[in-house]
């Protein structure tokens, strides 16, 4: 008998010949989620098993944050041949236990000599003799004792659920525009989610934003990298571009074009390192470099698709995940971000794009972005 | 060259109290409670600690009490002997550090809490505290040194004011700018309470008084052992304490830091011209330990991540209230004008600041200011 983690996937089962691709990622992932607590992981009749791991608890919040996992339960695997014994340990784990139960099981071992309502019968029987807080309730019992009977017998009652999407890795890779606000972090987790790789680009306007700022935004990576198994983070100086602009471009554009300065830097990286895509925090009518025709002005220059995965969602909404996935507390630190370093009084909401072309020409751009990327910091979480 | 100016914000240990520090923790780490001999010589260093205090501000040192710094020494003594009285009003002056204007916010269900305006120098200013004053006034709360603009208080004019209309209130004073650097007689001035902290004089963090007069009477904040006459209960910090006392020791009571200030203060003043506002007093009336100026119209910010780069450390105001980000409540309430508050820098000294590394400071600042004022914030 011994103590073991079961794990779920979810959408992988609605893939088809590739399955075993997208099961083989997942079960690597699970493997590098649990490396530090020494657990074994294996697969087994469709399910994911983790065992032998240092710290139960600390194991399961890791598995947890895994993309692709459904759920997971800590449960006990023991011999199947020895029903009474399979019923005395159901009773060991429901005994400081009170309200309504039901047993259900599973019975993938057809050759088992018992069917599986003998089984909840018999095993929710032993159950209620020995637990006198306890009450049946098949219908909507407060737990579910499970039994699963497959090459031995699983016993769980908790289920914990995970964060569902699909095995990081699966779904190419994407580069996100990492700032210190609560957004880009969001955006990020989002697209991660759905199996894709990601790297960050930070821009860093030293001595406009400080070492802090981007210690911030480190953090923030950090905290993303739990989910998205490790991430790169360039950190762009982007001081000269943003002072240029500030010196020579008409105010209300200002914004506007610092904006396509990084989706230019951003594409640029993205290209070097194979991404696909960029992703941003861009949340529709947020701000002036948000409407519709500002998003326009900014796409432009990207020559590659920009996912906005928040473009939909209110501020609150966002606030919601970020408090979820654990990013909130640090964005809300006070430290200045490069965006609002030189914000215009008054900027243009529905910039044309001959007018904003027209507006940066004055600036070599090329030198600008060749000079940004090559000063790019690496730093890898 | 590393150039420290932020020595309001704390300071560094000399190697004399670092060395004094390590031996109380090698050989005298007796519990001062313990009934041994050994024990015995901690105690001995405790109270000599409290008599060199005590010499300093002109108090007795039987009400030394020692706390983990200024905010605690402040919170005992506003809400230790507040607790002693049902409603009546507390007053505390506008440009107040946290640990004594938090205290005070917190007491505002059961007492008249009501702010102390400042001028526009940065100091208390005395016709308004005179409209203050009723004689249910419980506690004024004035401190001797602001830590961001190094306004010296006129403690002696409040305390005759306090005479004169609320005989009854008691005194307290945030000494934490300005022990060992100001001279102070409790008993002349009129003074109830005095904090102090050590790390400001290079001592080590984490040690600081509470010192008392005669008339106050004090409530515990910590329960447990009974440890300072029951006030401040917990074994003693005495590595603190023998730290504090090689400080006390140590400190170069003659030392050019005025000179030093008033050569920082003209040579920033040409570097940024009819751009250059001091926020505060009149450099030469001041502490001379602190300039806070503004070089409009270079942000606080920036001018300090730029001299970070240089190892030049100046602070943008006061380090307790760097972390919430809007202009401060001293020069808010000194009402300087937005811009000027916005380019705010505090320089504090200790008396090892050089003539050197000011100038070395200055050939930097000025480097920074005229790259940057080329590009002005809206």
């Amino acid at each position: 008998m011994r103590q073991l983690i079961l794990v779920r996937y979810g959408e992988i089962y609605l893939k088809g010949l590739n399955r075993p691709y997208f099961i083989r990622t997942l079960v690597n992932r699970i493997k590098q989620a649990v490396r530090p607590f020494g657990g074994k992981v294996w697969l087994n009749d469709s399910r994911i098993f983790v065992s032998d791991m240092t710290d139960m608890e600390a194991c399961m919040e890791k598995v947890r944050k895994v993309f692709g996992v459904h759920s997971l339960c800590p449960a006990i695997e023991m011999d199947k041949s020895d029903f009474n014994a399979v019923c005395e340990q159901a009773a060991e784990m429901m005994k400081d236990i009170r309200g309504t139960f039901k047993v259900d099981s599973r019975r993938s071992d057809k050759r088992y000599p018992m069917t599986s309502p003998e089984i909840n019968m018999q095993l929710g029987g032993y159950v209620l003799s020995r637990c006198p807080d306890l009450k049946v309730d098949i219908h909507k019992p407060e737990y579910v004792m499970n039994v699963e009977i497959r090459d031995h017998a699983y016993l769980y009652v908790r289920v914990i659920e995970a964060v569902g999407g699909m095995p990081v890795g699966t779904g190419g890779k994407a580069t996100l525009l990492l700032s210190g606000g609560i957004d880009s972090p969001v955006a990020g987790y989002c697209i991660a989610k759905r199996g894709v790789e990601i790297s960050a680009v930070h821009f860093h306007s030293y001595p406009y934003t400080s070492e802090r700022a981007k210690e911030k935004v480190l953090t923030l990576a950090k905290q993303l990298s739990e989910y998205c198994c490790g991430i790169k983070v360039y950190v762009v100086p982007f001081t000269e571009p943003q002072l240029q602009i500030h010196e020579k471009c008409p105010e209300e554009y200002g914004t506007l074009i610092m904006r396509r300065f990084m989706m230019r830097i951003a594409a640029r990286i993205a290209r070097n390192e194979g991404s696909k895509a960029l992703i941003t925090g861009e949340s529709l009518g947020q701000v002036a470099s948000q409407t519709i025709e500002a998003l326009c002005c900014t796409d432009a220059v990207a020559d590659m698709p920009v996912f906005r995965p928040l473009i939909g969602n209110d501020k609150i909404e966002i606030i919601r995940i970020a408090e979820k996935i654990g990013t909130y507390e640090t964005s809300c630190e006070p430290y200045e971000d490069c965006c609002t370093v030189f914000t215009p009084r008054h900027p243009a909401t529905h910039p044309k794009m001959d007018h904003v072309e027209r507006a940066e020409a004055c600036l070599d751009i090329e030198a600008l972005v060749s000079a940004a990327v090559e000063g790019t910091e690496v730093i890898e979480l | 060259m590393q150039c420290y100016l932020d020595n309001s914000a704390t300071t560094r240990p000399t190697e004399y109290v670092a060395e004094a520090v390590r031996k109380c923790m090698l050989e005298g780490f007796y519990n001062p409670s313990a009934l041994y001999a050994p024990a015995l010589t901690s105690e001995k260093q405790m109270a000599a600690c409290r008599e060199a205090i005590a010499r300093e501000l002109h108090a007795d040192a039987r009400n030394v009490i020692f706390t983990s710094g200024g905010t605690e020494a402040d919170n005992l003594a506003i809400l230790g002997s507040l607790s002693f009285f049902r409603g009546g009003r507390v007053l505390f002056s506008a440009g107040e550090h946290p640990a004594v204007r938090a205290a005070c916010e917190s007491v505002r269900n059961q007492f008249d809490v009501q702010e102390i305006p400042y001028d526009e120098k940065g100091v208390v200013d005395l016709n308004a505290l005179r409209e203050l004053l009723t004689p249910d006034t419980r506690l004024i709360c004035v401190m001797q040194v602001n830590n961001e603009t190094g306004a010296i208080m006129p403690l002696q004019e409040v305390a005759a004011l306090r005479d004169q209309l609320a005989p009854e209130a008691l005194l307290h004073v945030d000494g934490v700018q300005a022990f060992m650097r100001l001279p102070v007689d409790m008993r002349k001035m009129g003074i109830d309470s005095y904090a102090l902290s050590g790390h400001k004089i290079h001592a080590p963090k984490g040690i600081g008084a509470l010192v008392t007069g005669g008339r106050v009477k004090l409530a515990p904040r910590a329960l447990s052992g009974g440890q300072e006459k029951t006030l401040r209960s917990g074994t003693e910090n005495t590595p603190g304490i023998a730290g504090l006392m090689a400080a006390i020791e140590s400190y170069p009571r003659e030392n050019n830091m005025m000179q030093v200030k008033l050569h920082l203060y003209e040579q920033l003043k040409e570097i940024a011209g009819d751009k250059f506002f001091v926020n505060g007093p009149k450099p030469e009336e001041g502490a001379a330990h602190i300039l806070n100026c503004s070089l409009v119209p270079v942000r606080s910010e920036t001018m300090l991540y730029a001299l970070e780069g240089d190892q030049v450390y100046v602070a943008n105001g006061s380090a307790c209230s760097s972390r919430k980000q809007k202009i401060s409540t001293v020069l808010a309430a000194m009402n300087t004008p937005r811009k000027q508050a916005e380019s705010a820098i505090r320089f504090s000294l200790s008396p090892y600041t050089t003539m050197e590394e000011i100038d070395y400071a200055l050939s930097c600042i000025r480097r920074h200011y005229d790259m940057f004022k080329r590009y002005e914030r809206r």
